[in-house]
């Protein structure tokens, strides 16, 4: 009996307590600052929707904000202006990237590897470079395209006005809304076992009934995914209303918040409001999009996979015009409109006594302002790489390695950024450093914006790298442990070094992410902590265009330079879609 | 009369002639194999006949009309082929269901409603999947996946079906089952079929007649009988079974015998009859000459010790027997070499005995050794 009772008592206690070893250490300390890091703002944000009281006051709770936020039919009207740009938007570039997708993955289109790099060219290029080179282009007054139009017989009626609802649709598709789908999709459309449509073809169809009875069907889950992770970004979409929308009163749900934070006095409570409601929002739609990404898809990759060319016959030039076109309208246009800009007298105006002009690089090159934006970019981008690659490995590596207890929360927690709309975290983090009087001194300086910018991005660098821990072989650390090195040896002496590579290109997707995106830190910089991003748009919004253009071509150098310097490392900086 | 024939037909990939000038005349009904290690030119040509490639040159055609012919700017699109075909990979949609995957070829055809659901029934009866076509695709066994990918490509009576490696995919007792029934559907529905392998086995088994190629150029064109018991050149020798290879030399020629006395072994010569040599020097041979008598393993018989009055009798040494439960397995030294012959009964001997080979006469073929 007594015997019974020795054993019986520490199973028991076991049982109860689990001991707190290094492991459930690591894993405890790890949920609890992601979850504080990431929940907690979000937090705020619900609470202080209840709060009438403006940031770092005393609360007075009440429903009040609420009430004035949804009596005001603009804030309705900003929603669904949201809704409506994010399904038109996928209308429009949903079906064109798919069929881009498979003439470049699919078929014996020419040029068909150039073509990928301009797309790829296209997905790194920053959205305001896109947006300012077309406003160049499309202005209804000064645009180039519409100056030429007025000298054509016959179509001097026709003039394009890129302050329009379709005006943003167009730089929507053109900046991000297409390439971003035939990046995830041409791989995927590559890897299809192509055989699946050759035994379309040996039953009778021809190759376009196999495109959309087989192939586009077949490729349903990969699409979905795709589709999904556009939709939930509909509210995330900032720079492109912001410069094109908010000039005639056309609000989305960003811009909105931004407006209604920077009133005077601000109406943050209201901007926490109507937060809260998309918040409401994701966390419906948030397992439903996990759900069906994780499912399985068909298997459509087999092993022995011939990549079959599809004979375009005689469509083959006028498909492949049709991708240089789309090419020369995603690349070129606003990449030459931008450096344009920037040696113009006045931008559009050839006919001028001097049209040609360095005067404002010189201006722009001993300008404070954009010395101070560019330190600031570099800081912000520079340590969201570094902490982003070096955190996240670690949060990857536990994910995908350990059988730690909670690691479907951890994952859950990296997922939930994706999907929050930037500027709803900005405002989030903004609470949080102004109500909490350990952070209030961070207030106004650069910390802020790293902060901001290390949360962007992070579903992404934690997917890339759990896939590649996935794929590295887990002998490697085993036998490391065997040879009697502990956890924190084994990541830091085998993990590490191996891994160099793909961490390098996740510091690269996090740098260009930090220095392009504004939705995380417009609320929380000020004018000593401007990114060049933020100085940019400040300086279109006030009509200094050639300067505009001179600090939008340094964002472009620095993020696309980086991407291609890394790429012709060797290193794959794109997405996976499996 | 020739049904499907192949003329000249020439494909390059870059530099290397995937299939290089190949002629072929199948029959109607016929069940025809194209049999080759992996890179031969055995699929590609395949993929021509179904219209999947086109050829650089030469012709192809089916029942008098031409299906093929890049000089004349001819050629007919797979769909239009009317050809069933099987792939390596079965490439069932897996949007959709068995019925579904079935019905397409008939659905593009026109046929529609009771009749073809009359005819998918059928042909999945045909092929024991009977009442299984409510179900997705890809929630089949690869033994299923493998049958429907079989009926997709049957249901509308084409007019010859083209299998790739159909049976590879399958585990071996899977692909046993399936080979068999494969022979006996044939043989049911009558039709032309072309298969392409590099598994002997299955080619020997199902074949009416045997393409062996290599290099993107025919080595040998034959019955199963043909290509394995009289092969026409040393890599058909070689690439099918087993052979047991002896060099040797000529130490007599008359009329109707040849006598080869083997290397490494002075007391035995082995006499045997000229149609047994192979290839076109059959006349200028002399004695000395330096060739290789080639027999299958199980053309030769172990003994422990010289039984006279028998001719063929090679002496070697053996080294160790293995038993491999059906069969024991003994390997011996000749000459030097090392070989494996194996016989179902047991013989009393240890390593190091010296034991007899007996060649049967009927299973030696001679070959003029390369100088």
């Amino acid at each position: 009996m007594a015997k019974t009772e020795t054993y019986d008592a520490p199973a028991l206690t076991r049982s109860w307590l689990p001991p707190l070893d290094g492991g459930t250490a690591i894993m405890a300390a790890l949920i609890g600052f992601m979850g504080f890091y990431v929940l907690y703002p979000l937090t705020l944000i619900v609470i202080n929707s209840f709060n009438t009281a403006t940031i770092a006051e005393p609360e007075v709770y009440g429903l009040d904000a609420w009430r004035k936020a949804f009596a005001e039919p603009g804030i309705w009207r900003s929603l669904l202006n949201s809704v409506k740009i994010g399904i038109v938007l996928q209308l429009v570039a949903l079906p064109t990237g798919i069929f881009i997708s498979w003439l470049l993955a699919r078929t014996n289109i020419l040029c068909a590897n150039l073509f990928e790099f301009g797309f790829w060219l296209s997905f790194f290029m920053p959205g305001l470079a896109c947006t300012f080179g077309w406003m160049l282009m499309l202005d209804p007054s000064t645009g180039l395209i519409n100056s030429w139009l007025r000298q054509v017989p016959g179509l001097s009626w026709l003039n394009f006005d890129i302050y329009s609802f379709w005006g943003i649709i167009w730089v929507h598709v053109v900046s991000h809304g297409l390439s971003t789908k035939v990046m995830l999709l041409t791989p995927a459309f590559r890897r299809m076992d192509a055989s699946m449509e050759e035994a379309s073809r040996m039953s009778g169809a021809s190759a376009l009934t196999t495109l959309v009875r087989i192939t586009v069907p077949a490729m349903t889950p990969v699409i979905i995914v795709v589709f999904l992770l556009s939709v939930i970004r509909i509210f995330s979409s900032l720079e492109i209303e912001l410069l094109l929308g908010v000039p005639w009163g056309f609000y989305v749900y960003s811009t909105k918040i931004v407006d209604l934070a920077r009133q005077e006095p601000p109406l943050v409570n209201q901007a926490a409001a109507l937060g809260s409601v998309i918040l409401i929002f994701l966390v419906a739609f948030i397992p439903i999009q996990r759900k069906l990404i994780a499912r399985r898809q068909f298997t459509t990759i087999t092993g022995q996979f011939k990549p079959k060319i599809i004979e375009l016959g005689a469509w083959r030039y006028p498909a492949t015009a049709f991708v240089g076109l789309v090419l020369f309208v995603l690349d070129v246009v606003p990449l030459l409109s931008v450096v344009g800009g920037s040696f113009m007298t006045r931008f559009g105006f050839f006919n001028l006594p001097k049209t040609w002009t360095l005067e404002y690089w010189r201006m722009a090159l001993t300008d404070p302002r954009i010395l101070q934006g560019l330190h600031n970019t570099l800081i912000v981008a520079v340590s969201a790489g570094l902490v982003g690659a070096l955190f996240f490995s670690l949060i990857g590596y536990v994910l995908v390695r350990t059988k730690l207890p909670g690691r479907g929360i951890l994952d859950s927690i990296c997922w939930l950024p994706s999907a929050i709309p930037g500027v709803l975290s900005g405002l989030g983090l903004l609470w949080m450093f102004l109500g909490t009087p350990v952070f209030r001194p961070f207030y106004g300086t650069i910390v802020l914006l790293v902060v901001a910018q290390v949360l962007g991005g992070i579903t992404l660098a934690t997917q890339i790298l759990k896939a590649n821990f996935v794929q590295l072989g887990k002998e490697l650390e085993e036998s490391s442990r065997m040879s009697g090195a502990g956890f924190w040896r084994t990541y830091l002496r085998i993990v590490f070094p191996l891994m160099a590579q793909t961490m390098v290109m996740v510091a690269v997707i996090k740098f260009m992410f930090a220095a392009q995106h504004n939705g995380a830190i417009i609320l929380l910089a000020t004018s000593e902590t401007r990114t060049l991003s933020l100085l940019a748009l400040d300086q279109v919004a006030a009509g200094y265009r050639e300067v505009a253009s001179i600090t939008i071509i340094m964002i472009t150098v620095l993020t696309l330079g980086v991407a291609i310097v890394a790429r012709s490392f060797g290193l794959k900086v794109g997405i996976r879609a499996d | 009369m020739s049904f499907l024939r192949i003329q000249n037909l020439y494909k390059t990939f870059g530099q290397v002639a995937a299939v290089n000038r190949i002629n072929l005349d199948i029959a109607e009904g016929e069940f025809f194999t194209m049999l080759g290690s992996s890179g031969c030119g055995k699929t590609t040509t395949l993929r021509m006949i179904g219209g999947l490639e086109k050829p650089d040159s030469g012709e192809i055609h089916l029942g008098g009309q031409c299906l093929v012919a890049p000089e004349k700017g001819l050629f007919i699109k797979p769909e239009k082929r009317n050809m069933g075909m099987v792939f390596q990979s079965y490439a069932l949609w897996p949007h959709m269901t068995v019925f579904e995957n079935v019905a397409y070829p008939l659905k593009l055809r026109g046929i529609k409603g009771a009749e073809a659901s009359k005819k998918v029934e059928d042909v999945l009866a045909l092929v024991g999947l009977a009442g299984l076509g409510e179900r997705p695709a890809p929630a089949l066994s690869g033994g299923q996946q493998q049958r429907v990918a079989l009926a997709r490509a049957l249901v509308f009576s084409p007019r010859v079906l083209l299998l790739d490696e159909p049976l590879s995919n399958l585990d071996a007792q899977l692909r046993e089952e399936m080979r068999r029934e494969l022979k006996s559907l044939q043989q049911r529905v009558n039709i032309t079929v072309i298969f392409v392998t590099h598994d002997q086995i299955e080619a020997l088994s199902l074949s009416d007649r045997i393409a062996i190629m290599k290099f993107g150029v025919l080595e040998q064109v034959g019955t199963p009988e043909d290509v394995y018991f009289r092969p026409a050149t040393p890599f058909v020798r070689d690439f099918l079974g087993k052979t047991f290879l002896l060099p040797g030399k000529i130490s007599v020629s008359t009329e109707q015998t040849i006598g080869v006395s083997v290397q490494g072994s002075s007391t035995a010569s082995l006499s045997l009859p000229r149609s047994k040599l192979i290839g076109a020097a059959n006349g200028l041979l002399t004695v000395g000459q330096g060739v290789t008598v080639a027999i299958r393993p199980e053309q030769v018989n172990l003994t422990a010790g010289r039984q006279d009055g028998r001719a063929n009798m090679v002496e070697a040494t053996l080294q160790t027997v293995q038993f491999l439960g059906d069969r024991y397995e003994y390997t011996v030294t000749l000459g030097g070499e090392t070989r494996v012959l194996a016989s179902p009964e047991p013989q009393h001997l240890k390593s190091g005995d010296r034991v007899y080979l007996e060649l049967k006469p009927e299973g030696m073929t001679l070959w003029p050794t390369e100088k």
